[in-house]
């Protein structure tokens, strides 16, 4: 056989496990589940898979040949020819095999964020990089919508623990205060039957000091105006939509600790008048301390939270444990500041419940089960969608 | 003041109660001290004519109980409400309930003992008060109608987002109202216009 034969042979072959070859990696762009990339070694697109191009919104043949960099914002757009050349220059490796989160950009101009895997191949003369990436929107909205509302909460309890001690503290000083003014004014009238130049200059210095008092305690009253005055955004919210929110950042962890959690709501307890951060706080509150109760004090650890509808027009929220159940002389000023069962407690958390609670025309109160364990009982005022309108004049 | 004129002083916190007897004694006011309320209603078999001062929130129970008490009894021993709080809708509570007066601490001792002398001086009070009430009633005669629905909202101790949303209008519209209020009625401070509306006998 000719030389020549072999080789158009060989050719043959070849071509035909070329073509085997690119139709298995068309089929595998096809289909990988995963948005995937293949690019030169100066940034060109090669190929994109199906999942890539819907995730970008480009077709392959709009991007085929083009700069990866423009699926990609700024900074990085700028910088990711300098990217490549600095790792063909050093091989250094800052992501590739090691993977990280970044920033994609859709072809509206839209960004979502990604976790981005790659794989280098070289062939021959040729180097290729194979990008992985996975869509992170719905994690990352997931995340932060969590921590949103964490942060939100932490702040808010911050803050009412703050107006609760304003509160509490102007109460405490306020005492004091009306005792000094007392003895002083009552000095300045002794004095007024004494005759005489000292006298005279005692009765203007007390005076004096009385209304040094009297000033404090007018500081005091404007801080309470201003703490009361932040207090509350009140709007038409949905009751389940609370309890879920509120459970969820609550009940982090509770499976760990073997809790079991169930809810019993009442369809018709729908939509209430809240704060929706404030009452997100009270059920926080309510739902840690029957968590700790039980983990620190009952093998039987079951967690319920239910709403009724009254026919009050008021919705009743409860928190119920199956812990160890509280003392009646403890039951009975458990809402009041300062006072705590727990070896690392302020005492503020339930009287902050109260504290909102009462602000939004509610009760809050405890009662024991039959079968062992607390229930926290509180009301809200119910709302009608329409009253949303008038709220939002 | 005439002899049989005691004012019974009930505070839980003893420096309290005790300062008040001492100024009250300085300026001539016969005056017996009671560290509760259920102690007050004990030792009120012996208790001569007069007035009470209290505190309104107590352990136990509160100025407004006492209230209650007192009336349940037929005592008409006028009350005075000391509030330490600055609570606004405690004190409506109890003068919706019959108290004489209420007075945020610390106060004035002038304030108190007028609030006193008012008190003790009953068959003077009602000619006094109704003097008093026409004036109130005067000035409220001069508010619109919208101004008088805030000003019931904030005599029921509502906060200006309820009053707001009971009425349909924004909280910032409130707060203008409420300043109009205020200027209308001559009050310097919301307590005191509560006290007006309550004196006058509109509150709804």
């Amino acid at each position: 056989m000719p030389a020549s034969t072999h080789a158009q042979k060989d050719l043959a072959a070849l071509t035909t496990a070329l073509e085997a070859a690119e139709g298995r990696l068309r089929s595998i762009m096809q289909t990988v589940p995963d948005a995937m990339i293949i690019i030169d070694e100066r940034g060109r697109i090669e190929s994109l898979s199906t999942t890539a191009e819907r995730l970008f919104g480009y077709s392959m043949d709009e991007v085929a040949g083009k700069n990866i960099s423009q699926l990609m914002p700024a900074p990085h757009r700028e910088q990711h020819d300098f990217y490549l050349e600095r790792y063909l220059t050093t091989g250094e490796r800052r992501i590739i095999g090691i993977g990280r989160v970044v920033a994609g950009q859709r072809k509206d101009g839209t960004t979502f964020p990604m976790h981005l895997t790659i794989g280098e191949l070289r062939s021959a003369d040729r180097h290729y990089f194979t990008g992985f990436i996975r869509d992170l929107t719905d994690q990352q909205m997931t995340e932060s919508r969590l921590k949103e509302l964490q942060s939100e909460v932490t702040h808010m309890s911050r803050f009412t623990a703050l107006g609760e001690m304003a509160s509490t503290l102007a109460h405490e000083i306020n005492q004091p205060l009306t005792a000094i003014a007392n003895y002083l004014k009552g000095c300045q009238r002794l004095l007024e039957r004494i005759d005489g130049e000292p006298a005279l200059v005692l009765r203007d210095a007390v005076g004096k000091a009385a209304d040094q008092a009297l000033r404090a305690g007018h500081i005091i009253r404007r801080l309470r105006e201003f703490v009361a005055r932040g207090e509350s955004d009140r709007r038409v919210e949905s009751l389940p939509k609370l309890i879920e929110d509120a459970s969820t950042l609550a009940l982090i962890g509770v499976k760990e600790n073997g809790i079991a959690v169930s809810f019993r709501l009442d369809p018709a307890a729908d939509l209430v008048l809240a704060d929706r951060i404030q009452i997100q706080q009270v059920l926080v509150n309510l739902i840690r301390n029957a968590m700790e109760i039980m983990i620190e004090s009952s093998d039987r650890r079951e967690l319920e939270i239910g709403t009724v509808a009254n026919p009050d027009e008021t919705v009743e929220v409860s928190v119920s444990d199956t812990g160890s159940g509280l003392a009646p002389e403890v039951a009975a000023h458990l809402f009041r500041p300062f006072v705590t069962t727990k070896r690392k407690g302020m005492g503020l958390g339930l009287s902050i419940c109260r504290t909102i609670v009462e602000a939004h025309g509610g009760k809050i109160w405890v009662d024991a089960r039959p079968s062992g364990g607390t229930v926290f009982r509180f009301t809200l005022r119910a709302a009608k969608e329409e009253e949303e309108a008038n709220l939002a004049k | 003041m005439p002899n049989s004129q005691v004012v019974h002083v009930i505070d839980d916190d003893v420096d309290v109660r005790q300062s008040l007897a001492f100024l009250l004694s300085t300026a001539g006011v016969a005056v017996r001290v009671h560290e509760s309320a259920v102690a007050f209603l004990a030792a009120l078999p012996n208790a001569q004519g007069g007035c009470i001062v209290t505190d309104v929130r107590m352990p136990g129970m509160d100025g407004l109980e006492l209230q209650r008490r007192l009336r349940e009894n037929k005592i008409e021993l006028p009350v005075i409400v000391m509030t330490g709080h600055g609570d606004v809708a405690l004190a409506v509570e109890a003068m919706k309930a019959g108290a004489a007066d209420f007075i945020e601490k610390p106060f004035d001792d002038e304030v108190l003992l007028g609030a006193i002398r008012s008190a003790l001086a009953r068959h003077t009070r009602d000619a006094e008060n109704e003097e008093r009430r026409a004036e109130i009633r005067g000035r409220l005669d001069h508010l619109s109608e919208r101004e008088r629905e805030v000003l019931d909202g904030l005599v029921a101790g509502k906060p200006n987002k309820i009053i707001a949303y009971d009425l349909g209008i924004s909280a910032r519209t409130v707060e203008v109202y409420r300043a109009n209020v205020m200027t209308k009625m001559q009050a310097d401070s919301l307590s005191e216009l509560v006290r007006m509306v309550l004196l006058e006998g509109g509150a709804k």
